[in-house]
């Protein structure tokens, strides 16, 4: 369980490291909407460039990153499978009863998994690069708009900041179930899918007994120390932008003006 | 032999920043019939140590031998190793899971290969044995027992199968001084009738002091000393490894300070017996 590295983050000295959650999380954003504008190999090509050199400035080993794949890299791989055989304009290669692949359906397919690709990559960019407490400071800051329309931001984020907290919690404690239970004879890898299916029963089983009952204690312990999200908490550390934001904000809107450009075929100039 | 470790090491999380070397060149065997304490700071390796003995972690540099099983092949028989050492981890109340407290039990046995009636049968005897009776608590959901109770049902879960070797982690950990107490004698119980050999992993030194004839003392994942309960808190110097002296001791040491010689005793039996026949030997 341990080698589980989706989002979980990635200690190290670099620039990405050291941005403002906020600048990260904006930038995903605009770098999730530019990978939906992406048109042409060129535009692929630049959303590829950006994260490559992100992913170099943030000094997090490429092996890293690419664990985070693995865990979507099945249902990658079924997009694909699925838009090659049942996409059916252009130019026929192969057809066999109702499935055929064609050109445009491989050009599609292509760009489809590159897509997700993508996706998948910028985003576990940012939770490799942002501690849990930072990502929802972050996010609860971005959203601060929304108490006008009396939208609980706070609660949100307190929400959000304890399930991320217990996510490593909960995993430890996988850990330890398992091995009792491996104790006891136990097997996790052999037999069909239902065999392995109930075998998963003796950890689920105790993992929510033990969330439950750690729920109970937090919420005690919050209640002791009376806690409540009363408005205008202080923090203890505060978010400031620096210089180096101001140099994330001005590459990614140059990144997104290339984008739109490429798009539009800078604007009928090519 | 029943338990043999030649030079075993180990690093949790190779090669990323979360890398931590937790066991360095540990070598000792361990004898039949032999009850033996492994004692360390936290985080000093213990616990990574005996996982390895049943082959939860997978052994990387060194040699074991358990019970002939050579868990440095390329294939060892878990299943084996696993029924004939049984491991009660810290906490072993939060592994329950079943419906009834039978069917809880009969999970060992009926991993490792017992018939139905045979596992029902092993289930009875182990409930029985740690002190609870097995026709009153059979239907019952193990969740409504009291923690106490449920601790007896989880070490009842690991003698079902009759493990030759029992490792206990931290038995004692979370329970009221009357709890340890009634922990204690169980396990004592158990090691002369049920179980030749058991290795408990402690950091309550009194544990360490009444039962184990042999202590391993470890630090920074290597094995500092090999030794005897009486000669590690006699002799050497226990508080700079982060352990605290047991009770017994640190009363023999305080009348010491008060010129009343006792002998070194470990078990709080010897304590009172020293006690009085020192007061008897004053009233002559």
């Amino acid at each position: 369980m341990r080698d589980v590295a989706f989002g979980q983050f990635y200690p190290a000295d670099s620039f990405v490291h050291k941005l403002d959650p906020r600048t990260k999380l904006l930038a995903g954003i605009v770098y999730i909407v530019a990978v939906f504008l992406c048109t042409s190999y060129y535009s692929y090509l630049a959303c590829f460039l950006f994260l490559v050199i992100s992913i170099i400035v943030s000094r997090i080993p490429i092996r890293s990153v690419l664990k985070t794949v693995k865990a979507v890299l099945f249902i990658i791989i079924i997009t694909v499978v699925i838009n090659i055989l049942f996409y059916s304009d252009g130019k026929v290669l192969w057809s066999w009863w109702k499935l055929t692949i064609t050109e445009q359906g491989l050009i599609f397919a292509s760009k489809m998994a590159m897509r997700l690709l993508f996706l998948v990559l910028s985003t576990s960019l940012i939770t490799l690069t942002t501690t849990p407490m930072n990502l929802t400071d972050g996010l609860e800051s971005l959203l601060t708009p929304l108490k006008w329309i009396k939208f609980p931001v706070h609660d949100v984020a307190i929400i959000m900041s304890i399930a991320l907290r217990f996510i490593p919690s909960f995993m430890e404690e996988i850990d330890k179930i398992m091995m009792a239970q491996k104790a006891r004879g136990a097997s996790f890898d052999t037999g069909g899918l239902i065999k392995r299916a109930k075998a998963l029963l003796p950890i689920l089983i105790p993992l929510f007994v033990s969330a439950f009952r750690r729920a109970d204690e937090l919420a005690m312990a919050l209640d002791a120390r009376c806690y409540n999200a009363t408005p205008n908490r202080t923090k203890m550390k505060k978010l400031t932008f620096t210089g180096r934001d101001v140099v994330a904000w001005v590459l990614t809107a140059a990144f997104l003006a290339i984008i739109i450009m490429l798009r539009t075929g800078f604007f009928g100039l090519l | 032999m029943l338990v043999e470790v030649k030079n075993l090491s180990y690093v949790y999380s190779e090669k990323t920043p979360f890398e931590k070397q937790a066991l360095k060149d540990v070598s000792f065997v361990v004898d039949e019939g032999q009850s033996v304490g492994i004692v360390g700071a936290t985080g000093s390796g213990k616990s990574t140590l005996v996982q390895h003995l049943n082959g939860l972690i997978r052994l990387k540099n060194g040699k074991i031998t358990v019970l002939d099983i050579d868990l440095s092949a390329k294939k060892p028989d878990l299943k084996a190793l696993r029924k004939g050492i049984g491991m009660l981890f810290q906490y072993p109340e939060y592994q329950l899971f079943a419906d009834t407290v039978a069917s809880d039990v009969m999970f060992g046995p009926l991993n490792f290969g017992f018939s139905k009636t045979e596992a029902e049968e092993a289930a009875r005897r182990a409930v029985n044995m740690v002190g609870m009776d097995y026709d009153s608590v059979k239907d019952r959901s193990p969740l409504e027992l009291s923690g106490g109770q449920k601790r007896r049902i989880a070490i009842a879960g690991v003698l079902a199968y009759r493990p030759k070797i029992l490792i206990l982690d931290e038995p004692t950990a979370g329970l009221d001084p009357a709890g340890k107490r009634e922990m204690l004698s169980l396990i004592a119980s158990l090691k002369g009738e049920e179980i030749s050999t058991v290795i408990t992993v402690s950091h309550n030194m009194d544990e360490i002091a009444e039962f184990s004839q042999r202590v391993l003392v470890m630090n920074n994942g290597k094995l500092l000393y090999d030794t005897t309960p009486s000669e590690l808190f006699y002799r050497l110097d226990v508080e700079a490894l982060g352990l605290s002296l047991p009770h017994t001791v640190r009363i023999v040491r305080l009348l010491k300070e008060k010129n009343i010689i006792l002998p070194e005793v470990l078990t709080e039996k010897d304590l009172v017996a020293a006690l009085l026949a020192y007061a008897g030997g004053r009233n002559a």
